[in-house]
């Protein structure tokens, strides 16, 4: 092999491993598209409480309730669960950061940028909880639900809110419980941030 | 031969470049002596509630130190201070808490959080914590900012030259001016005040900066490489 072929070899080898090497988040769009707490109809928060951002640390529910598979569907199951959370349980809030309803859509809870109420008193300050709107032990979240969570993700890097290298746990890899439900825990932990 | 050794040499660093994104997180915690280091190691619940866990500092050669490990396997919560190491583990809460008081410029090095279950190898938890200790230095009020610049670059180029060898840590810098006013610098936009746990960076990188660095990085790596290949080949000829 003739000196300048190898050179050029190397060179592309080297180009191509480097592209390996590179942080495995695609280099984001900024489309990050969120349904905003104005179009759910959400009442006004009354949460203090920050988030220090950005986070390290992504924790992963489900909500164990109805799902829902239609936009409409889900802009009513969201007020149902801030029902039960600011209604029944007197929290400030809806304890989620961010809903992932089966229509594909993520739905605004807390947002990045305030402490969410979802996985207990050590968990809530340091993560950012997302909850997919269903009961996942017996079946799995569409794929337009699964990506619109690491679409979400992806763009809470973009956004400074999620640290690069965030991990993603399961809400029972940190709590006793049986949420994310076993179906979607399995499919969470195949999750390239996931660390158990 | 020492054709085939340089060759083999390059390899071992394009492949060790693979290898990174496999490392468990490492993360950099920069603090001025006397003060304290706060570290925060989950686990998983049901795996380890009702395991020993320990605080090790990793020597020259790798070899682990075990500098204070808990003792209760009753899946309640326990703490035990061993000198300046303070480990409280939170079964409940998938959490342990390590703090190392009066640091001195001696702790600097690598820790990490780990399941301790001798004879056993013990299981590593993330995050890997680079800890560098340096003696307090005096912020002067007219120039705040000239320091916070300096440290700021001095810590890139530790975190640069850190990611060309095995792994990329994610730099937590604390720096820990004299002064107790907030110092906030329009071009970093960071905002440093006198807290003694350790806090991240709240600013944030435009997207076209990541890019941007991404690509220098690529063309500088892909010139090492290159450059090292053609040397290779003019010193043993054609």
């Amino acid at each position: 092999m003739s000196a300048p072929c190898a050179l050029l070899t190397w060179a592309l080898l080297a180009l191509f491993g480097l592209g390996l090497g590179v942080p495995g988040e695609d280099l984001p769009c900024s489309c990050c598209p969120i349904v905003p707490r104005r179009e759910w109809k959400a009442p006004a928060s009354k949460c203090v409480d920050k988030l220090k951002l950005p986070a390290r640390y992504v924790v992963v529910s489900h909500t164990a309730g109805s799902p829902c598979d239609s936009p409409a569907l889900c802009l009513n199951q969201v007020q149902n669960v801030h029902n039960y959370h600011a209604g029944m349980l007197n929290w400030c809030d809806v304890g989620y950061n961010f809903l992932i309803g089966e229509d594909g859509l993520v739905y605004e809870g807390r947002g990045w940028d305030t402490k969410g109420d979802h996985t207990g008193k050590i968990w809530n300050p340091i993560s950012i909880g997302i909850s997919f709107m269903g009961n996942y032990m017996e079946r799995s979240p569409p794929p337009r639900a699964l990506r619109a969570a690491q679409s979400l993700l992806a763009c809470g890097v973009a956004q400074g809110k999620l640290s690069p290298s965030y991990e993603v746990k399961g809400h029972r890899d940190v709590q006793r419980t049986l949420s994310p439900g076993d179906q979607l825990y399995e499919i969470v932990r195949t999750w390239p941030h996931y660390h158990e | 031969m020492r054709k085939a050794r340089l060759q083999d040499l390059l390899w071992i660093l394009f492949i060790s470049e693979l290898q990174a994104a496999n490392e468990p997180r490492e993360e950099q915690y920069v603090l001025a002596v006397g003060k304290t280091l706060n570290v925060q190691c989950p686990f998983s619940i049901r795996k380890y509630a009702n395991s020993q866990k320990a605080w090790q500092k990793l020597m020259d050669r790798g070899e682990p130190l075990t500098l204070v490990f808990t003792e209760s396997v009753s899946g309640k919560p326990s703490q035990v201070r061993m000198g300046k190491y303070f480990l409280e583990d939170i079964p409940d809460e998938a959490i342990l808490n390590v703090q190392m008081t009066n640091l001195q410029v001696e702790d600097s090095g690598l820790y990490r959080c780990v399941i301790y279950h001798p004879p056993k190898d013990p299981d590593i938890l993330s995050p890997l914590v680079r800890l560098v200790v340096i003696k307090d230095f005096l912020v002067s009020d007219k120039n705040p900012t000239q320091n916070l610049v300096q440290t700021s670059t001095s810590s890139l180029t530790t975190t640069k030259a850190q990611s060309t060898l095995l792994t990329s840590p994610r730099t937590v810098t604390q720096l820990l001016p004299k002064s107790t006013a907030d110092i906030s610098s329009p071009g970093f936009g960071v905002n440093i005040t006198n807290v003694t746990d350790v806090t991240s960076y709240g600013f944030r990188v435009p997207t076209i900066n990541i890019i941007i660095i991404v690509l220098c990085g690529l063309l500088s790596k892909s010139l090492v490489f290159t450059v090292l290949l053609a040397v290779t080949q003019r010193s043993f000829g054609p």
